[in-house]
């Protein structure tokens, strides 16, 4: 159990936000269904680097009440869209060490083409949409950076307030 | 959610760049307000920060996305102009999840 996590739950609709580990197992339990022959799980895991300079942490914060919203709006949209069976997200706050996965999006349907189509487009408008947001700290006198999906590499320098941070 | 905000004030919070540019997450401020005067407020509270963090965020009211700008059109029930005592803004940087 995890006291910590946070969940909206609808029909077939599972959301959570969580400071813990992310459980790949459960998370597929989740939206397995004996009419689904189809289960595609998506694994995000942070990665030791932006551009080739090394991170040496990650941080995620949230708004949780909104962020769940959206999540719940997201996987509505998208399993009815794909006519999906089940559909599971989690994203985790806090700390994640390189290499922990920080978000999980899993889904089933009856036949596989659904399935990856709507979990990629889950995932897609997570990234775009879900008021998660990561630091990354680099170490060393730099400071962190606030990285932002939208345009892909534009951020906010922690230390200084300089504005963006193109690398 | 945060703790009970006081008679006759509003709550605001801060996220990522925001709440870096003003060293909390969270504050309080006296009610009401016109959605149109907020950014200018928080400049005069903390100058510099429209250009650098509020000019690529968004706002939310009660956890609901709102235009700073009376784009008009929608009715004011579901779309209010002014933040009222009790209610909470959210400051909504670029997300980065995922």
């Amino acid at each position: 159990m995890d006291p910590e996590k946070q969940q909206l739950s609808d029909n077939g609709i599972s959301v959570s936000l969580t400071p813990s580990p992310l459980d790949i197992t459960s998370t597929i339990t989740t939206v397995k269904n004996p009419a689904a022959g189809a289960i595609v799980l998506f694994a995000g895991t942070t990665r030791d680097n932006f551009a080739g300079k090394p991170v040496k942490q990650l941080e995620y914060s949230s708004y949780p009440p909104l962020a769940l919203r959206t999540m719940l709006s997201i996987a509505q949209t998208v399993k009815v869209k794909h006519g999906l069976t089940a559909i599971s997200m989690v994203h985790r706050l806090g700390v994640v060490p390189i290499g922990e996965e920080s978000i999980l999006i899993a889904v089933s349907s009856p036949h596989r083409q659904a399935a990856w189509k709507g979990g990629e487009e889950a995932l897609e408008l997570c990234k775009e949409k879900v008021e998660v947001w990561k630091l990354e700290e680099f170490g060393g006198d730099e400071g962190g950076v606030w990285r932002a999906n939208r345009d892909g590499a534009v951020g906010v320098s922690l230390d200084n307030n300089k504005g963006e941070d193109r690398p | 959610m945060p703790e009970k905000t006081p008679p006759g004030h509003f709550h605001i919070l801060y996220f990522a760049s925001a709440s870096t540019f003003i060293g909390k997450t969270a504050e309080t401020f006296p009610a009401p307000i016109n959605l149109e005067d907020l950014y200018d407020y928080l400049e005069g509270k903390y100058p510099g920060i429209k250009e650098k963090v509020l000019n690529s965020c968004a706002v939310t009211l009660n956890l609901h996305y709102v235009d700073l700008q009376d784009v008009g059109a929608h009715d004011r029930e579901s779309f209010p102009r002014i933040v009222k005592e009790g209610d909470e803004v959210g400051i909504i940087p670029p997300v980065s999840s995922g």
